[in-house]
């Protein structure tokens, strides 16, 4: 039956299709949404609207660009938020993640490793893991709600803190849905553990966030390489060069004129010794072994991530819990003449905005680059390797890994695009 | 008897609506005992082309495909309802007006050589008769339960032909406006239970006009305080390709 439209790839945000030569083992990624030019569309307006327009990139991470528009602004600003503000908003971008991964890897990817066609069909046949699903969403959702005001696009966050703050009694029953989240998280990694995913040994570089502290995921100065020539945020396009392709609206990066790849695999490849502690002994029981160079394992990375995420907000909430919350209220600040660079870990890999500002407070020049643009290329390169790896497979089973191997990658075509 | 066939189309934009539709969570699934979703590519592998009984088209026509695939699924849908800001009123996207300012930007951003893909982004009602909207940015719960509830019954929705304030009032909130604080709650089309200003923010318009919205006078309450460009950016940020802000922008 013919399908309605051109023929998008199903269960990927956004959309883009695949041409595939099975014989001479290329694949090209087209990438078919429309330009909305974002870059473009902030030029001579308000800084106040790069967050709330740029967080209009993507329905599914709206939290992580209006976020790291915030940093870029404040970067530009010079402004310093105090701790409570920081926790708060760190607490959203780790629900952020949850929010994305859950989508990701239940709604998206596993029909594919159960043989089904939803995550609708999951509820009927596998209400268990259902269950499990819709609690973790109904969790993170439920925290970016009761502290940005909404769980699709925020409302709360502002330059300088927060225009309104939670109470109290919201925390406390965000911990104690964390709390019952735990096991559910648990659950996620040991489902996801057990998985047989397609073999594929794809050596190429990753690029994560760090400090050598922490798994830092808000406002980052440092890019860790996992082949060891590490930089600063700020000089994020010295590093990372965009190509145009005249098959795609988005550009596909390259660093060192190779594909890279940057997400919840490449995280913990480079930052597994500071995940939390329950997660740690976990991924120790389950013999899980990171770090790891099957694209195919960032299901599993994600999964890792859930439960990390989940103690995170644990410890988060209860140092805010002690807090005084009116301090991450906004405050006064000068308006000056100034470049800022915002860089946050988004649900798939490192996201750079980047704005010049005005005296008169109107962006004057605005860059933003995200995560799946970083991966495009090295999409592309691990798709080219899989076709070489499964010549012996007929074409139709080939292209059903291929196009798991990209859901794999949990692309955001709207992202990319921008 | 035999389910009502839904559908859920996403064109250029953020997928941020058809997320409002998967954290329907329980309530999606109460939808689907009386209804089926045939197509929906986002989540779906297995997609039927119709006929269709409801179809929910997210995001703007910006692509010539978009466009042919609004036509078709026109002809194969009895009711079309769009989802959102970018399909109601063209939405955050339309802010990059005319061709002639997207080939600037787009030389800026791309380089000369690159063919674009896309223009400017117009509510889809024109390209194709729409039959109903669900406003917002994104679409709101309560706006979007009464609107899939009422169709699964049968009936056709009314429009809530009074603006945000009155939801704003309900909600307790103190007028913004009142405070010299810019705020386009009166003239919006109600459904958000104003949830920007309950959450410490003025209302920004995503809603679309509200019937007979005095947009003349919001225009001079806000140059009271606000300087010339202010007042256009804040009126052009989700209402720039509507008739109402055409009307007072020259």
């Amino acid at each position: 039956m013919k399908e309605l439209g051109p023929d998008y790839i199903y269960q990927i945000e956004g959309h883009g299709s695949l041409d595939i030569k099975f014989n001479e083992c290329q694949a090209r990624l087209n990438i078919l949404e429309g330009e909305r030019l974002f870059e473009g569309m902030l030029i001579d307006r308000p800084y106040k609207d790069g967050p709330f327009i740029t967080s209009r990139i993507c329905g599914v991470c709206p939290t992580v660009h209006y976020l790291t528009a915030v940093c870029a602004i404040e970067n530009a600003f010079k402004i310093k938020v105090t701790p409570e503000t920081e926790y708060l908003r760190k607490v959203l971008l780790a629900g952020q993640i949850m929010q994305s991964h859950t989508l990701h890897l239940f709604f998206l990817s596993l029909p594919d490793y159960l043989g089904l066609d939803s995550a609708l069909e999951i509820s009927k046949k596998n209400p268990a893991v259902f269950q499990i699903a819709l609690s973790l969403k109904k969790f993170s959702d439920g925290l970016v709600e009761k502290i940005g005001g909404r769980a699709v696009h925020p409302i709360t966050p502002q330059i300088s803190g927060f225009d309104k703050v939670p109470t109290k009694s919201d925390l406390n029953s965000i911990l104690s849905e964390a709390e019952v989240s735990i096991d559910k998280a648990k659950d996620t990694v040991k489902l996801f553990a057990k998985l047989d995913y397609p073999d594929l040994n794809h050596n190429i570089e990753y690029l994560a966030s760090g400090n050598k502290k922490e798994y830092q995921i808000y406002n980052t100065s440092k890019i860790i390489s996992s082949k060891n020539n590490s930089f600063k945020a700020t000089d994020y396009d010295k590093y990372i060069t965009e190509v145009i392709k005249d098959y795609s609206t988005a550009k596909f990066s390259t660093k060192d004129k190779k594909g890279f790849m940057t997400g919840a695999l490449a995280r913990l490849n480079i930052n597994q010794k500071y995940l939390n502690p329950k997660t740690k002994q976990l991924i120790k029981e389950l013999n899980i072994k990171f770090p790891s160079n099957n694209p195919f394992y960032n299901n599993l990375a994600q999964a890792v991530e859930i439960l990390h995420f989940t103690e995170s907000i644990i410890i988060l909430l209860n140092k805010l819990l002690s807090a005084d919350l009116e301090k991450a209220k906004v405050f006064d600040y000068e308006i000056r003449e100034g470049y800022g660079v915002g860089t946050c870990e988004a649900p798939r890999g490192t996201l750079y905005h980047a704005y010049q500002v005005g005296k008169n407070g109107l962006i004057s020049k605005c860059d933003i680059i995200t995560p799946t643009s970083q991966n495009l290329t090295s999409i592309e390169e691990a798709a080219n390797l899989l076709l070489e790896n499964t010549k012996k497979h007929d074409q139709k089973k080939r292209q059903q890994l291929l196009e798991m191997l990209i859901r794999a990658y949990d692309p955001c075509i709207t992202c990319s695009v921008h | 008897m035999q389910k009502v066939k839904i559908a859920i189309f996403d064109l250029t934009d953020c997928e941020g609506c058809e997320l409002q539709i998967i954290n329907l969570k329980e309530k999606l699934l109460t939808v689907l005992d009386n209804a089926e979703i045939i197509n929906w590519r986002l989540i779906k592998q297995k997609n039927d082309p119709g006929p269709i009984d409801i179809a929910l088209v997210e995001g703007s026509a910006m692509t010539k495909e978009e466009i042919d695939l609004l036509k078709t699924l026109r002809k194969k849908t009895k009711y079309l309802i769009g989802l959102g800001a970018c399909a109601c009123i063209g939405g955050i996207p339309s802010i990059v007006g005319d061709k002639k300012e997207r080939k600037k930007l787009f030389s800026l951003i791309y380089g000369k050589n690159y063919k674009p893909k896309a223009w400017e982004s117009k509510p889809i009602n024109t390209y194709v008769p729409v039959d109903f909207y669900i406003h917002g940015c994104p679409v709101h719960f309560p706006e979007l339960e009464r609107v899939i509830t009422l169709f699964l019954f049968g009936r056709f929705p009314e429009k809530l032909g009074y603006p945000v304030c009155m939801e704003c009032k309900f909600r307790e909130n103190s007028c913004v406006l009142i405070k010299n604080k810019p705020c386009l709650g009166p003239v919006t089309q109600a459904g958000c239970k104003a949830i920007c200003v309950t959450n410490g923010k003025y209302c920004y318009g995503c809603q679309g006009p509200v019937k007979d919205a005095n947009m003349k006078a919001i225009k001079t309450r806000l140059k009271q305080f606000l300087s010339d460009s202010e007042v256009k950016n804040y009126l052009n940020l989700f209402l720039k390709a509507t008739k109402e802000y055409k009307k007072v922008s020259k």
